[in-house]
């Protein structure tokens, strides 16, 4: 079968490889009908995580159950399915309380050694660990296209608004409006913000957000601690969500919560630090919530409830649809930042 | 009436400061250099970063003069908001002690020090009220 092959720091070719089998008698192996390139497979790409060459690559996909193992209960071939991007096991005390992404044996498709040594989704086949509890049925009224964003960008987002707390009334700003502040965008209103403020740099990235309802500050136009505070009486807002993952956005999230205020930090972290003034955070009783990564098993269903019901839609993303084998493109366009979002149909 | 920022209303304010026996009492021990950005805000006509320093020692401002970022980063004390706020503060709509507490100014330096210092930091705010100032983003008033 063909899958997108990690060849070294910059290089990825759609070359055959063998096609997966069941290892495991909870797996399934699932034929992929649309994958798609998500920000952390480009830290792969760019080598800050490390993937051997010959490794494939991509978390990102929904599809059709072609075989299950003989413990597997809940999928029968034929299913229309969308993969979960953390892999758990389903049975651990944390997977248990629904904290999947903290599982014991947390890991993830196409992310090698780091993630466990599982293959990619960007393939024609993929083989999914523990299917029962990282396959989620796709309902006849949700498209590929969108229901794909329920296994990741979307239910993190939703997720982020959720751990947010909002309040019918309250002001909300998200920093960062790539595909995770999108979906933060999205969650925050379905979750009864009175209103979005949706702070970056990119004018396309800012007008994706104000098509979804958000209120667009282009910070290289607009002091963003200007425009948080003339939008709620000088105070800041309610909640602000980071969806970066940068010390600056972190600092900038900070500048512009109100005091009492709740942060919740999405964004990916590895090895920033910052300078922090304890004193003031303790002053301004800001609540710092750092999501980690995303449970998803615990949220998706809820997720792709609204997705059906069209309170969240993550179709603006999308700015291109390649065939697989035009996946090398994809990449290149999504890292020069030409494309929010690659969908690739194999 | 002088442009708040700039060298002609840091020489006013610096020589307020050195007439302030107020300002001497309460910085007799006070040691160091403190630097200001007033943020930008482009669509209100500030179109970058902007930078002074006020040089303060024992109850004296021996140095006052806008800078570069490069020079204003030496300061060991440096606080940071975007313009309007430091309108609130010359307008003695925000104390500064209090708006680094609620988070509108962002202190890089030792807090602890400096709200030992209060007293000197509102005679400070105080003396900007008797400068007679014109605002970046105001248009000039019309004489008639």
């Amino acid at each position: 079968m063909r899958a997108v092959v990690y060849r070294g720091v910059g290089v990825v070719e759609v070359a055959e490889v063998s096609e997966p089998e069941i290892e495991d008698p909870r797996d399934a192996i699932v034929r992929v009908g649309v994958s798609s390139i998500c920000g952390s497979d480009l830290h792969f790409l760019n080598g800050k995580t490390p993937l051997e060459p010959g490794e494939t690559i991509g978390h990102e996909a929904v599809g059709v159950v072609e075989r299950v193992g003989p413990d597997v209960a809940r999928f029968a071939p034929g299913d229309r399915v969308v993969v979960s991007f953390v892999i758990a096991c389903g049975g651990c005390w944390f997977c248990r309380i629904g904290q999947t992404a903290l599982c014991e044996d947390f890991r993830n498709l196409g992310a090698g050694i780091f993630g466990g040594g599982l293959a990619g989704a960007q393939a024609e086949l993929v083989r999914v660990p523990s299917a029962d509890t990282n396959l989620l049925s796709v309902p006849d009224g949700a498209p590929d296209e969108r229901a794909m964003f329920v296994g990741d960008v979307l239910t993190t987002g939703y997720y982020a608004a959720a751990r947010g707390e909002i309040r019918p009334g309250e002001t909300v700003a998200v920093v960062g409006a790539g595909p995770v502040g999108f979906s933060c965008v999205q969650g925050a209103l379905a979750r009864g913000a009175d209103r979005v403020i949706a702070i970056d740099l990119e004018p396309e990235r800012l007008a994706l957000v104000a098509a979804a309802g958000a209120d667009a500050v282009n910070a290289s136009e607009r002091n963003p601690h200007t425009a948080v505070a003339e939008r709620t009486g000088g105070r800041g807002a309610d909640v602000v969500i980071e969806a970066v993952g940068s010390a600056p956005a972190f600092g900038r999230a900070l500048e512009v919560v109100r005091r009492g205020g709740r942060v919740v930090v999405t964004g990916v972290y590895a090895s920033e630090t910052v300078e922090a003034q304890l004193g003031v955070w303790w002053a301004r009783g800001i609540d710092v919530r750092f999501t980690g990564v995303c449970p998803v098993h615990a949220w998706w269903e809820r997720t792709m409830a609204e997705l059906e019901a069209g309170r969240l839609d993550p179709s603006p993303l999308v700015s291109h649809r390649l065939p697989l084998d035009e996946a090398p493109l994809g990449y290149e366009l999504f890292g020069s930042r030409r494309a929010t979002k690659v969908l690739l149909i194999p | 009436m002088a442009l708040f920022p700039s060298d002609e209303w840091l020489r006013i304010y610096r020589d307020r400061i050195n007439g302030s026996p107020e300002y001497r009492e309460a910085a007799a021990t006070w040691e160091g250099a403190v630097g200001f950005v007033f943020e930008a805000e482009p669509d209100r006509g500030i179109p970058e970063d902007l930078w002074l320093v006020l040089d303060l020692w024992h109850g004296e401002c021996r140095e006052a003069r806008m800078v570069t970022p490069g020079e204003g980063e030496r300061a060991p004390y440096l606080i940071r908001a975007p313009y309007f706020r430091w309108k609130e503060v010359v307008r003695g709509q925000l104390d500064p002690v209090k708006g680094m507490m609620q988070g509108k100014l962002r202190l890089q330096g030792d807090l602890a020090t400096i709200v030992r210092y209060v007293r000197a930091a509102n005679e400070l705010v105080h003396l900007t009220m008797q400068v007679p100032t014109r605002f970046l983003d105001e248009p000039p008033a019309v004489s008639g």
